[in-house]
């Protein structure tokens, strides 16, 4: 038998008796929809509560619950009449959530999001003192419209890893905010593959004229967000100085080793030669390819390669 | 589990309905269902049932009686327990809730506050538009700006004294911002750099300014966020790039558009080491072209990565 765990229980005890308490007839369903749980559980809350109340425990001072026909009433619980205060970590997760949504292209800045945003502004003392910024790329309007719509378009995209610029068709199927940036989730005519697309990298986008089946549309489009390493992506392995350290915090590596000195040994898959040219050039004298050996002079190469544009 | 769960309800409601602080002796001869006889045994019971309201965020208040010598005794303050009258209507609460499902956030704290508020009203969005990191030590730090308290913490190695006026989550990342006693001037940190728990001090310590808005404490982008002097820096753009720069910096930044495509943006840097990477991330697309110091400064860096080879060749 699972032993439910009590804190979550008296939580939601506290949340519901104040909202029954100003809502006297809400139904059983209802309550369960509002607040989560089935039905049998709710009913379960509701038999504790006649047990409930203040010293000495008589009838005049207990809970008094009443059912019928499914629409709940309570009384003589003036002390939970309003709800408990929200925690710090509450607040702001409501506060984010709402921002967020409400800094998105298309969203309703005179809404009831935006009223109720005030109201707990108000409550918190929060007013001015939480800026959300999920940022705004050109094209995001437009490819938001166009998936909205199901529209086929023709996208100019600069693809970073490779350092390329490529035209392709896709089918917007969903435009969506993650770790700071914007990104069109689509499938893409040229792969003829499921593509993500960050459209702070779309520097162009066209109407093709067509509409594409809205029901080949997939929702599992985060799973690519981060890179994760094939096979047959070639390794390097780094020396990077103490002071590179963060290059081991930030990206995913198969292996690394720190030396007594304070110093790095990183082995890490790389998608494409762009991606680690770039890292090289950041780190300069803080970072040496170990191996293998035909890597070895990416970096100064390209450094001596972009040093030409300044003769 | 069903008595101590009838016990955490009852002790709530003793604590709150009391007009003044109760002994543990008081709370046992009063609360049912009873604490332990045997002493030690209800002194733990009664320890852990308050550490289980601590952790729903029921503030106790603990103080000095004096009885037969200084006594403990606890109560529920209302004020600090009530959440003040917010009046939501049913439209703002259905809009809360498809901004806590449209907006995913770590953890469950937006569905656990829209309870209190009301529970789930409406259907909720079906998709999520935005997914946003939560860093440790933010609640801490949002709640310290509210309290208006000074926060010292370690950043980068270093301690800071910080008068918080505010959070803000910009370019993925979350920082507070606000008045660094030991610099005497407005600074921004980030929050995921800090080390460890940031400690807060008492209540009241500040008055923040009116009227501000503290997303201007954090400069329009990263890179020309630090200590160095500001210099205004021109730099070209090939064609490839160019959308994503003044996508980047702002159509404002734009001082030239060449026939070709590229472009030349003016930015101001203070911080060499962050431009730097900014500008070897375009690779071959970019070219700073003034003022000398810095494009000198390009040429040296790009010199050592390139290393003796290129200086016998030049």
């Amino acid at each position: 038998m699972s032993r439910p765990q009590v804190a979550p229980r008296l939580q939601r005890v506290l949340a519901l008796v104040p909202w029954i308490l100003a809502h006297p007839g809400v139904t059983i369903t209802e309550l369960a929809a509002r607040f989560e749980v089935s039905e049998r559980e709710l009913e379960r809350d509701l038999e504790l509560l006649p047990m409930c109340g203040l010293p000495p425990y008589t009838a005049d001072r207990l809970i008094d619950v009443s059912v019928i026909d499914g629409e709940v009433e309570i009384r003589l619980a003036e002390y939970f009449e309003r709800p408990l205060r929200l925690t710090p970590a509450e607040g702001l997760a409501l506060l984010v959530a709402g921002r967020a949504l409400l800094g998105v292209p298309g969203s309703d800045a005179e809404g009831p999001l935006a009223s109720a945003l005030a109201k707990l502004d108000d409550a918190l003392g929060a007013r001015g003192r939480l800026a959300v910024d999920v940022g705004v790329s050109d094209h995001l309007e437009r490819l938001q419209a166009a998936a909205a719509v199901d529209e086929r378009v023709e996208i100019d995209y600069y693809s970073f890893a490779r350092d390329q610029m490529t035209t392709r068709v896709v089918d917007p199927w969903r435009v969506f905010h993650a770790f700071g940036t914007w990104y069109l989730a689509a499938w893409c005519h040229r792969a003829d593959a499921e593509r993500l697309f960050r459209i702070d990298r779309v520097l162009a986008v066209r109407p093709t004229g067509e509409r594409f089946d809205p029901t080949t549309r997939s929702d599992d489009e985060t799973r690519d967000l981060v890179y994760r390493p094939r096979p047959e992506d070639p390794r390097v392995t780094l020396h990077l100085a103490p002071s590179a350290e963060w290059v081991v915090e930030s990206h995913p590596h198969e292996a690394a080793t720190r030396h007594r000195d304070g110093s790095w040994d990183v082995a890490l898959a790389i998608s494409e030669p762009a991606w680690l040219e770039r890292l090289l050039l950041a780190l300069g004298p803080e970072a040496r390819v170990v191996a293998p050996p035909e890597l070895s002079t990416l970096g100064s190469d390209a450094a001596a390669r972009i040093r030409r544009r300044y003769d | 589990m069903a008595d101590r769960l009838e016990r955490l309800v009852n002790l709530t409601a003793t604590l709150l309905d009391t007009r003044r602080p109760l002994t543990l002796d008081e709370l046992s001869e009063r609360v049912e269902p009873r604490y332990p006889e045997e002493k030690s045994a209800r002194r733990r019971q009664f320890e852990r049932d308050k550490e289980t309201l601590r952790e729903l965020g029921i503030p106790i208040r603990i103080e000095t009686v004096d009885g037969f010598g200084a006594e403990q005794a606890y109560r529920i303050h209302p004020d600090d327990y009530y959440l003040p009258e917010l009046a939501l209507t049913e439209a703002e609460l259905a809009a809360l809730h498809v901004a806590v499902t449209a907006v995913r956030l770590e953890g469950d704290a937006g569905r656990e506050g829209l309870a209190k508020l009301g529970g789930l009203a409406g259907a909720g969005a079906d998709t999520a538009v935005a997914e946003l990191g939560v860093t440790p030590g933010l609640a801490a730090l949002f709640d310290a700006v509210g309290r208006h308290a000074t926060v010292t913490f370690s950043h980068r190695g270093a301690p800071r004294h910080l008068d918080p006026y505010g959070v803000v989550l910009r370019f993925g990342h979350w920082y507070v911002v606000g008045h660094d006693r030991d610099r005497d001037a407005p600074r921004a940190f980030r929050i995921d750099r800090i080390e460890g728990a940031p400690q807060v001090g008492p209540d009241g310590a500040f008055t923040p300014p009116a009227g501000i808005d503290p997303a201007d404490y954090v400069r329009a982008d990263p890179m020309t966020y630090g200590e160095d002097q500001p210099i205004d820096a021109h730099v070209l753009v090939d064609a490839p790039r160019a959308g994503w720069v003044v996508d980047q910096l702002g159509a404002e930044s734009v001082v030239e558009r060449r026939g070709d495509g590229a472009v030349v943006v003016a930015l101001p840097v203070v911080n060499r080491g962050a431009f730097r990477s900014w500008v070897v991330d375009l690779l071959d697309h970019a070219e700073v072209l003034s003022p000398p110091e810095l494009r000198a400064d390009m040429v040296a860096w790009l010199d050592t990565v390139a290393g003796p080879a290129v200086s016998d060749a030049t």
